[in-house]
């Protein structure tokens, strides 16, 4: 069932006075599918159907409150419960003479350290991280599909899927398949004959 | 209704005015008493009054902004608690961290409380990023909120990575010489903003006291004027909620 707001629903005003059986809202319903409209069409047509679900509202007070209260209380417990059960990192005092073997920039930077393994520091160090900055920001403006279905937007979920295992990838792959002179190394993971991993 | 309680009772009375000055509004019984205490409230203010059913459903938010956010909470209160202990010098950080875990008390739940929420937060602010991209959530007329979304995922990971030197231990200093060599790599501007960043060509004194300025006070100052823009946006751009 969809309802009509804005536009146009004037266009039904004149209708009315041939006092015919047909309910007013008929031509609207019957209108054919809505065609599927670009960026700059969407921006000027004030017309917004919207199903009468979606409409449904509730007052945020206290059912959205009573929802944040439960998420943030479980999160506090979960980190509680590692907090009391798994310490933070803490090795030797820092000595500026002794480089330890990997050095390994913080896990969620390890993507950048990994680039800097396969490509020339200027375009991992700085092109990269620049682009995939700038690129996100102007995503709203690139991306001229109005539509938010999922089964509208298949290359743009293709892409930023790609995007995103590729950035897990490489992290999973600095933080755990990474050894000594940040080489690859399997025995990390999955140990070796007689040999301690190193840690 | 029987008779009010605080009739001829001066002390309920009083009580009852203290009370009804500090919270104007009863039990939500109703939706219009629920609507008035978010409307005169505080701390409920900052949501609408009524919002779409299908923008708050657990299933399509997943409430990954919201955690986000209390995690940034719970990080700045626990951090506060840090602060007490923890003297930004490259003598005395590594020592003022031993006694956190091991003289004072709950320091070291507190320190790892902080430590897991930092790296939890990072998740999260990812995550919630990737749940407002698969959700279209970021179009017209959200563009805008998604630029200030994405500095607010930067200043996530300047927080987290500023905050990782403080400890002053090998792992801390060689993490942060890893991280800030990449900026090395920068054409002209790179050695000088390595520099500006450390106060000094190595990770040392300079640069503790400059990440500890950056980790307490600079990035979760503009870090929280983001957020307030983030969230009066999420208002005045309208909740999205359903597919």
């Amino acid at each position: 069932m969809a309802t009509v707001v804005g536009g146009g629903g004037s266009g039904n005003a004149g209708g009315a006075d041939d006092q015919s059986s047909v309910p007013i809202r008929q031509p609207v319903i019957a209108r054919p599918p809505r065609p599927r409209r670009t960026g700059p069409e969407l921006a000027s047509t004030p017309l917004v159907v919207r199903r009468r679900e979606e409409e449904e509202t509730v007052v945020t007070f206290p059912s959205l409150v009573w929802k944040e209260f439960l998420a943030g209380l479980g999160a506090f417990i979960f980190l509680l419960v590692v907090s009391i059960q798994v310490n933070a990192p803490l090795l030797q005092r820092a000595n500026t003479a002794i480089t330890p073997n990997p050095a390994k920039a913080p896990w969620y930077f390890l993507g950048l350290q990994e680039l800097l393994e396969r490509f020339p520091p200027v375009m991992a160090g700085v092109a990269f991280p620049s682009f995939v900055i700038i690129f996100m920001i102007l995503t709203p403006y690139l991306d001229r599909n109005p539509s938010r279905r999922p089964q509208d937007r298949k290359v743009a979920i293709a892409l930023f899927t790609i995007y995103l295992c590729l950035a897990v990838s490489f992290v999973v792959i600095g933080v755990f398949f990474r050894g000594l002179a940040f080489n690859w190394d399997w025995t990390r993971i999955l140990g070796h004959p007689g040999v301690k991993p190193p840690v | 209704m029987s008779a009010r309680p605080t009739e001829g009772n001066p002390l309920r009375a009083f009580a009852s005015q203290v009370w009804g000055s500090i919270f104007r509004h009863g039990l939500p019984t109703t939706d219009k008493v629920a609507a008035r205490t978010a409307l005169t409230n505080f701390f409920l203010h900052i949501h609408p009054v009524r919002v779409k059913k299908s923008a708050i459903r657990v299933s399509y938010t997943l409430c990954l902004g919201g955690l986000s956010f209390f995690l940034f909470i719970l990080l700045t209160i626990s951090g506060l608690f840090l602060m007490f202990y923890y003297i930004p010098s490259v003598d005395q950080a590594y020592q003022n961290i031993k006694d956190l875990q091991f003289v004072a008390t709950f320091g070291l739940v507190i320190r790892n409380l902080h430590r897991w929420a930092a790296h939890g937060m990072v998740i999260t602010v990812w995550l919630h990023m990737a749940r407002v991209f698969y959700q279209g959530a970021y179009k017209p007329p959200r563009e805008f909120n998604w630029a200030i979304g994405t500095f607010l995922l930067l200043i996530t990971l300047l927080l987290s990575f500023s905050g990782y030197l403080l400890p002053w231990d090998q792992l801390a200093v060689w993490a942060i010489t890893v991280g800030t060599n990449m900026a090395k790599y920068a054409p002209i501007a790179g050695p000088y903003t390595r520099y500006l960043l450390l106060g000094g060509r190595n990770v040392g004194q300079g640069a503790l006291i400059r990440f500890y300025v950056l980790h307490v006070v600079a990035l979760p100052l503009i870090g929280f004027i983001l957020m307030v823009i983030h969230f009066w946006r999420v208002r005045k751009d309208g909740f999205t909620g359903g597919l």
